[in-house]
């Protein structure tokens, strides 16, 4: 959503003499479920066929969908990816997958340790060129948008990673400092495999790991907001940069919200499952005089359902903090002076939105997915409004070539970063 | 189709690149072997030559919707900007006339025949693809594959069994060698014309150990390993040692068509193809069509073990009957403890055995749900690793099965 919103940013040339009119201009998104079913069953009918090479032309498929129909300022966007280059990368991202999977498979440890700490250290390097393809994908008005950050800048905005390593050796540092009984204990558990009586657990030590834990989150969202910060500012439409607004406590907050919600969520789970269970346990119980194997049943449904269930407590709490973070995004960025957003977006409705979609992709076995994702994006993309000063027709730029390579895309799609929503 | 004479004129605005103000043009198409090509005539500036742009040089943009056409479509002219349209409908129509051909998923997205055609094929295509296809590229790629990394393999897997649900064996060291000296004839028995891989020759060794109940299993690159449990099970039966002689055979048929190698080299065909195609649909459903391939895979492999058995069996003039015995009887033994007494601790036992799937585990222990469960629901065969154990018995008291190629 970011990305492909942030275009609505073009506007009118700096003029600062003359006063000029402010025109709002809300976001349509013209597209609908049943039609984007369509798209999206096409697309998983001839990855079937082609065994799961058609993918780059889906992803393609998909974004030129959601694109056209999005209207900012009543002009469409438009997804203008090379196809050859999308496939290429595809391609080497499959490759990849190929040597990753027989390196680990035949047990080379080498290779697989070498493979993950070289995906650590390239990901800040992944993520930027994810970037870089999807905005330069984008036009709008003949416009290309541009991602301008230098690699150097990508990685100085990634030191929370370092910090967090850092943060975590310290701990460790700290816990032998406090106890070298825990390091000597440690050690023969990994060389015997049995236990050993723990040395105790003292107060301080606790202390510690929690300072650890909470200096982890903390580097955690600072990491967010870098890399989103530096995504709006390194972004560019014509001539015109972006414009953040949002400080780091303004995600901390949002964080927390996001805490208090998710800890609501799994009081208010863990009492309805202690409710169900017991009742179901009694019953049992008073029905069966062959406890032991019940007993056993109902253990291992618990610990299916159990871990379903976080899955669902936590899915209010992420849908929450996808709509505050996108409010406190789309509320606080523009394009240089001459464009600003503004956003509606209620996050009860959206919490209530995502929790609907979910079951009813489950009840589905999946089919429901498409139209979940259209009214998610739906639902964000018509809460922004573009406010622009002096008009939509006159931002001009030098003339941007597309000669972003595919690989970016193919890597964050691996990544899980979708190039939609 | 014969282009008119007068082709079609749709208004148009073109940005070019460089601003973001629209400049009014007129856009025609032409029909050329390639495709229709695109016209642009601007308006803005009187006299303007208008520009012709080939098939090749335009984004053109998809139709989605054939009754209801999107407001505005953008047409992309690479670097010469793009022109947006409002005039969607008769600009679908000149691009018809032009004699536009659609692209396969443009038809299935706008036709309804299409789409159910390119189902029907879908579904074919990935039964046979996953039927056939798989199981013959991993018997291929096998060969590629050297004895050494089979073996290191086997040793790890092994020794992690050894430190876990595997004990020393309690057998007497006469019987240990008795059963060492059958397996050794039955080796150098072994007609080179059964192996599937000419150049494939390990060493084939046997190995006894207690626990697991009654099984047998074999590892990689020959090393073969039997239970106290399965010996003591045929000694109760009072059946030959030609019992387990059957089932050694039936383990040096995993070996020889090397059978974890390829359920490797499958596995991960099927995790990666069906994760790509279905796990847009729902992880649910990708995960559930790579474990039910495998396990038809496994079915496969045991079967093609069993006819291995059957035929070695046969060139060295032993029966394969108590061998079916043996199978029934542990398949019967295991019901009844089952419906005996139903503890937890069996439900362990049985999981415990997974770890050895890598190693094709063959007879007696992951049966117990299958035998069963079998007769009352035919939807357990399909999640079962092994093929219906009355079935398999029955093939080796006949000395044949229908699925055996020389048998």
């Amino acid at each position: 959503m970011n990305t492909n919103q942030s275009s609505g940013g073009a506007a009118g040339p700096m003029s600062t003499f003359m006063p000029m009119n402010i025109d709002a201009h809300p976001l349509e998104f013209t597209g609908s479920g049943g039609e984007y079913f369509r798209v999206w069953i096409v697309n998983v009918l001839l990855s079937i066929v082609t065994l799961g090479i058609y993918t780059p032309w889906a992803r393609r498929r998909t974004a030129q969908y959601f694109y056209s129909h999005t209207l900012v300022a009543g002009s469409p966007l438009e997804f203008t990816a090379q196809q050859r280059k999308m496939v290429m990368g595809f391609v080497l991202l499959m490759l990849l997958t190929i040597a990753y999977n027989l390196a680990a498979n035949t047990g080379q440890d080498t290779a697989v340790g070498l493979f993950l700490l070289a995906g650590a250290a390239l990901a800040p390097f992944i993520w930027a060129s994810a970037m870089r393809f999807r905005l330069g994908a984008t036009r709008w008005r003949g416009l290309r948008l541009q991602f301008t950050a230098s690699w150097k800048e990508v990685y100085l905005a990634s030191w929370p990673v370092f910090a967090l390593a850092l943060v975590w050796f310290g701990v460790f540092y700290g816990l032998q400092l406090l106890s070298p009984d825990l390091a000597q204990a440690l050690e023969t558990i990994e060389e015997e495999g049995k236990k050993q009586p723990m040395p105790s657990f003292t107060p301080a030590m606790g202390g510690l790991v929690l300072l650890g834990l909470v200096l982890s989150v903390l580097c955690v969202i600072r990491m967010e907001y870098n890399f989103k910060s530096l995504l709006v500012l390194k972004a560019q439409v014509g001539a015109e940069k972006g414009r953040w607004k949002p400080v780091y406590m303004d995600f901390v907050k949002v964080w927390m919200a996001t805490v208090a919600v998710f800890i609501l969520c799994v009081v208010g789970f863990s009492a309805l499952i202690g409710i169900l269970a017991g009742s179901s346990i009694a019953l049992v119980a008073s029905q069966s005089n062959r406890l032991g194997l019940w007993m056993f049943v109902v253990i291992i449904v618990s610990i299916i359902a159990g871990i379903f269930m976080l899955i669902l407590a936590s899915a209010p709490a992420r849908a929450y903090r996808e709509a505050r973070m996108f409010q406190l995004m789309w509320n606080n960025i523009g394009v240089s002076h001459v464009a600003r957003f503004k956003c509606h977006l209620k996050s009860g409705q959206y919490v209530w939105l995502r929790i609907k979609n979910m079951l009813l992709t489950l009840l589905t076995l999946g089919l429901y997915r498409p139209f979940a994702r259209v009214s998610e994006y739906r639902m964000k993309c018509e809460s922004v409004t573009l406010h622009v000063k002096g008009g939509v027709e006159q931002v001009t730029g030098a003339m941007v070539r597309q000669q972003q390579g595919g690989l970016g895309d193919a890597l964050a799609d691996a990544a899980g970063l979708d190039l939609i929503g | 189709m014969s282009a008119p004479e007068h082709p079609a004129l749709v208004p148009g605005r073109w940005f070019d690149g460089q601003s973001s103000k629209a400049r009014p043009v007129v856009v025609s198409l032409r029909s050329t072997p390639q495709g229709p090509s695109l016209v642009l005539h601007p308006l803005s500036q009187p006299g303007g030559e208008p520009v012709v742009f080939a098939w090749k040089q335009v984004g053109w943009p998809e139709a989605w919707n054939e009754r209801k056409p999107q407001p505005r479509v953008v047409i992309d002219l690479r670097d010469h900007g793009s022109v947006e349209i409002d005039a969607v409908t008769e600009w679908r129509a000149a691009l018809a006339v032009a004699g536009e051909r659609p692209g396969i998923a443009q038809r299935m997205q706008t036709r309804w025949p299409v789409l159910l055609g390119v189902t029907a094929a879908a579904i074919i295509g990935l039964t046979l693809f996953y039927r056939y296809g798989t199981p013959w590229a991993a018997t291929r790629l096998t060969r590629f594959v050297p004895l050494g990394w089979e073996t290191s393999v086997a040793e790890n897997v092994l020794k992690q069994m050894d430190e876990g649900t595997l004990k020393p064996s309690e057998l007497p060291k006469e019987r240990q060698q008795q059963l060492q000296a059958r397996f050794n004839t039955l080796v150098q028995q072994a007609p080179a014309t059964l192996h599937r891989y000419a150049q494939y020759n390990p060493p084939l060794s046997l190995e006894f150990r207690s626990g697991m109940g009654a099984n047998a299993f074999a590892l990689p690159g020959g090393k073969i390993v039997m239970t106290d449990g399965i010996v003591k099970a045929a000694a109760d039966k009072g059946l030959p040692d030609d019992a387990l002689v059957g089932v050694l055979a039936h383990e040096i048929g995993h070996v020889v068509h090397r059978h974890t190698t390829r359920m490797v080299v499958e596995q991960g065909v099927l995790n990666v193809g069906l994760g790509l195609a279905l796990g847009d649909v729902s992880a649910i459903i990708s995960t559930g069509a790579s474990v039910m391939t495998g396990l038809a895979y496994s079915r496969s492999h045991e079967r093609e073990a069993d006819c291995y058995a059957i035929a070695l069996m046969r060139h060295t003039a032993l029966p394969t009957a108590p061998m079916g015995q043996l199978l029934l009887a542990i398949a019967r033994d295991e019901d009844n403890e089952d419906a005996q007494k139903k503890d937890p601790g069996k439900g362990q036992a049985a999981a415990a055995s997974v770890p050895a799937s890598g190693a094709s585990t063959p007879d007696a222990a992951r049966q117990r749900k299958t035998a069963q469960e079998i007769g009352s629901h035919p939807v357990w065969s399909l999640l079962s690793s092994h093929p219906d154990t009355v079935e398999r018995a029955t093939e080796l008291e006949r000395g044949h099965a229908p699925h055996c190629a020389k048998g």
